[in-house]
């Protein structure tokens, strides 16, 4: 567990810091005393970088089993009075949405923060959902920041706001924010109090229909409270801008253009205006929800028209129209709904300055010239790949393998998880990917639905603890007949290695029991579990073609290590790989290793008699390229092959 | 002033882009680094903008305005042209990873002397042997200071030189410090056979 000093650091010290550093440090000076998520890109470091800190400072830190427990535990503690945040990316709040749209109806009795990382332009999700709208959708206030300082601030000031309206509040970030560096100065770090006391109130807490309904003007009031409270957030600011330069002189500036802009989407806006030279009146709002009404009044006076700038959704836009008309308001409103914005995508300086050239006769992109749009042209995209030595790689050729021998095709549900980079040519091992523990169920209805080809689900074992559970649970209550493929490295790899209920530790470093997940299966009621090796190739292969006829719902749990976890072993160790050698003679360039298993270890010679296979640096010596050699070509010496250790099917556990 | 690093996956990009900003920082100025990274660590495009003094704003660079370009990576560099002003300074680990998605003809890497040209076209471009430099030196891992010792003897830095390399020796293992100085300076002497 590796301690990051740097959140330690004094108050009034500078330091530089990634948002999601910077957000842990709000969370610490804010004295946060539980603290939850599920890793997620972006947002998994907060929890990372909070975890190893857990005992010293005195909080408890997890990566819980899945977002809505995650939340659900923060929740708890926020009920019994004690600060606590949860951290998630925007998909997590799809699942945290239940219990939030009625702990908002509770309300809290302590700060209760759920920090929500957006992800426009999809760097690493499969949507670009907005979760300000699940702040409207539950009269949850939303906070944007602009950068890391105000990351960590207003992180801070969201548990005092959470506590004043005894609502949850939610902090709206987004990718860019989370991995960038901004230099941030610290404030005070307040010890964190756990002594959380459940006051009981039926009335309050035990939300049947009768109950809640009659909560429900509390939480009206709350949300109007939010606004008047807004009307003086700090960070939200008016700057005026006078041909291209900020001006604090109020008289004789004039301008009837206006910019609202929210979250890091603010300097992008300064800067087009200081290029282009244009005159405005800007509203760098942090309040995104609900609105200030009464500083909306203030600025919209002698505004002709306003550009709206926000990343993914027009969720401020849609407010400020309904607000102008509300109030009776004549002025213009430029943004993603009349598309002077785009709708779709991460916005960046150009894309603003796309924006300000369609409303004004400026020029703000430099051109990209005739040498620089053919060098475009030519570009392709890296297409990602598995490390070298995953197991996933050798399950995904036994699955394939297996298929193809057994003549009938096959259809393979995928989840999320680094194997979804099996979709990638030339693995191309699944055919959907949708959400955390979509597959187990969806195959269900594939089978339910008559789909006669062979049906498989494929599933790590992070996934499977977050939401597969279930899933298989309804397959056996249904008799579904599929193949579910555990791709078990008992850790959760994609987001960096956070430790799941099958690591054996936890977040904050402590020893917890390892949960068989072949007796969670059992426990389902599947007598008939398999456990192989990934590596054991042969083995595995055989153990799907045998289960493909079976009837009902069948688990195979293919088991190996995550090739960076050995690898880092290894370096402590000092343990020396043995990389693959190719006999240069044998080999006649048929590239079958490379269409079966795209090793990003495998290069290629065309110098010299014949092409050939090169082996790269980054082998991990899995051997897998040894055995799917046809001419035999590759090797690896068998007592220096990494030992396979589970080499017979567990059966009947 | 705008400096754009860029590479693939386990070049370093990130570590190299804090480094340069930290030695900023030491020398008094504001920075902002934009970076987004999902699949860095798979062989994937890395990039990082490095934003110092007056032009330390929002976290993206706006097209052709970047001053300098630190490439790990031929195509790399390719791919952030246009994120370049024409007769910036370009230093290029003339280095290729063709991935294997290049081999089964997934994805196209173009011919190196290709790459070579379109660079020189519009940008003065420098190559450097760093990751032949960074073997010499220890570890292929150092080719990220091997680059950074060229970047400091290019002169288009508003870091002193001594800055620069104390800051890089502060944030490298202690048992390190010996081989990655020398990393930096096999960078300098690089650079300079480069000019003359």
């Amino acid at each position: 567990m590796k301690v990051n000093k740097n959140l330690l650091r004094d108050a009034g010290e500078r330091v530089l810091l990634t948002g999601n550093e910077a957000i842990a440090r709000g969370i610490i000076e804010a004295g946060a005393g539980i603290t939850t998520a599920f890793p997620g890109t972006p947002s998994t470091q907060i929890l990372d970088n909070l975890g190893p800190l857990a005992h010293q400072l005195g909080f408890h830190a997890e990566h819980s089993v899945n977002e809505a427990v995650a939340f659900e535990v923060a929740a708890g503690a926020a009920l019994a009075g004690v600060r606590s945040v949860m951290v998630t990316k925007m998909l997590g709040v799809n699942l945290i949405s239940d219990p939030l749209l009625v702990i908002a109806i509770t309300g809290v009795n302590a700060g209760l923060v759920v920090v929500t990382a957006d992800d426009p332009g999809q760097h690493s999700s499969q949507n670009a959902e907005d979760t300000r709208y699940f702040g409207m959708l539950g009269k949850i206030p939303v906070l944007e920041p602009m950068d890391g300082q105000e990351a960590k601030d207003m992180t801070k000031y969201a548990f005092e706001l959470s506590e004043e309206l005894q609502l949850p509040v939610f902090v709206r970030i987004t990718s860019r924010i989370c991995h960038s560096y901004f230099d941030v100065t610290f404030g005070e770090i307040t010890p964190p109090k756990r002594e959380g006391h459940f006051e009981k109130d039926p009335k309050r807490y035990v939300m049947i229909s009768t109950l809640s309904r009659a909560r429900q003007p509390i939480l009206t009031e709350k949300i109007n409270r939010a606004a008047v409270i807004n009307e003086s957030n700090p960070w939200n600011k008016v700057i005026l801008i006078d041909k291209g330069e900020i001006t604090t002189k109020t008289n004789p500036f004039k301008t009837e253009f206006g910019i609202i802009a929210s979250g890091l989407t603010y300097p992008y806006v300064e800067e087009v205006l200081e290029k282009t030279k244009i005159s405005a009146k800007v509203l760098k709002l942090a309040t995104t929800y609900p609105l200030p009404k009464q500083l909306l009044n203030d600025y919209f006076k002698g505004l002709e028209k306003v550009l709206i700038v926000e990343e993914c959704e027009p969720v401020t836009e849609m407010q400020i129209r309904a607000f102008a008309q509300r109030e009776g308001i004549e002025v213009i409103i430029h943004g993603k709904e009349d598309q002077t914005m785009p709708r779709i995508g991460e916005l960046n300086p150009d894309l603003v300055g796309g924006g300000i050239e369609k409303l004004f006769k400026v020029k703000f992109s430099e051109e990209l010239t005739k040498p620089y749009l053919e060098v475009e042209a030519m570009l392709t995209k890296r297409v990602p790949a598995l490390c070298a030595g995953c197991p996933h790689r050798a399950s995904y050729y036994s699955i394939k393998e297996a298929l193809r021998k057994n003549k009938k095709g096959g259809v393979i549900l995928g989840d999320r998880g680094c194997y979804n980079q099996g979709v990638h040519e030339p693995i191309a091992g699944i055919d959907t990917c949708i959400c955390m523990g979509a597959s187990i169920a969806m195959a269900s209805g594939m089978y339910q639905s008559g789909v006669k080809e062979p049906i498989l689900a494929v599933i790590g074992d992070g996934t499977f603890l977050h939401s597969g559970i279930p899933s298989l649970l309804n397959a056996v209550q249904h008799r579904s007949k599929i193949t579910v493929i555990i791709f078990d490295n008992s850790i959760t790899g994609m987001t960096g290695h956070q430790p799941n209920a099958c690591t054996g530790r936890n977040l904050m470093g402590d020893p917890t029991p390892e949960v068989d997940l072949a007796d969670i299966v059992n426990g389902l009621g599947i007598e008939n579990v398999k456990v192989v090796e990934s590596f054991h190739t042969e083995l595995l292969q055989d153990t799907i073609t045998r289960h493909l006829e079976d009837d009902g719902p069948k688990v195979i749990i293919s088991r190996g290590e995550c090739a960076i976890l050995a690898g880092r072993e290894r370096r402590i160790t000092k343990e020396k790989v043995t990389r693959a050698r190719v006999a240069v003679e044998t080999c006649t360039g048929c590239k079958v290793c490379m269409k079966k298993l795209g090793c990003p270890a495998f290069g290629w010679s065309s110098s010299g008699e014949n092409e050939h296979l090169v082996i790269l640096p980054n082998c991990n010596g899995c051997a897998l390229c040894v055995q799917v050699c046809p001419k035999l070509a590759i090797s690896i010496p068998m007592e220096k092959q990494i030992p396979l250790k589970t080499k017979q099917v567990v059966a009947g556990r | 002033m705008n400096i754009i690093i860029c590479g693939v996956g386990g070049n370093g990009v990130i570590l190299t882009t804090r480094i340069l900003a930290q030695a900023a920082i030491n020398e008094g100025f504001n920075v902002r680094i934009g970076a987004s990274h999902g699949l860095a660590i798979r062989g994937g495009t890395v990039v990082s903008y490095l934003r110092i003094g007056s032009d330390a704003k929002g976290v993206i660079m706006p097209q052709r305005s970047g001053d300098i370009l630190l490439a790990f990576e031929p195509l790399e560099a390719l791919r952030q042209m246009k994120l370049m002003k024409d007769n910036a300074k370009v230093l290029l680990n003339n280095e290729p990873y063709i991935g294997v998605d290049a081999h089964l003809g997934l994805s196209k890497y173009p011919e190196i002397e290709e790459i070579i040209s379109r660079l020189s076209e519009t940008q003065e471009l420098v190559e450097i042997e760093a990751s032949k430099l960074a073997i010499k030196a220890g570890s292929q891992v150092m080719t990220n200071v091997v680059m950074l010792g060229s970047l400091a003897s290019s002169k288009e830095l508003p870091i002193k030189r001594d800055t620069l390399l104390n800051t890089i020796l502060d944030m490298v293992p202690p048992q390190t410090v010996e081989s990655n100085k020398r990393a930096f300076e096999y960078g300098e002497q690089a650079f300079h056979e480069k000019q003359n």
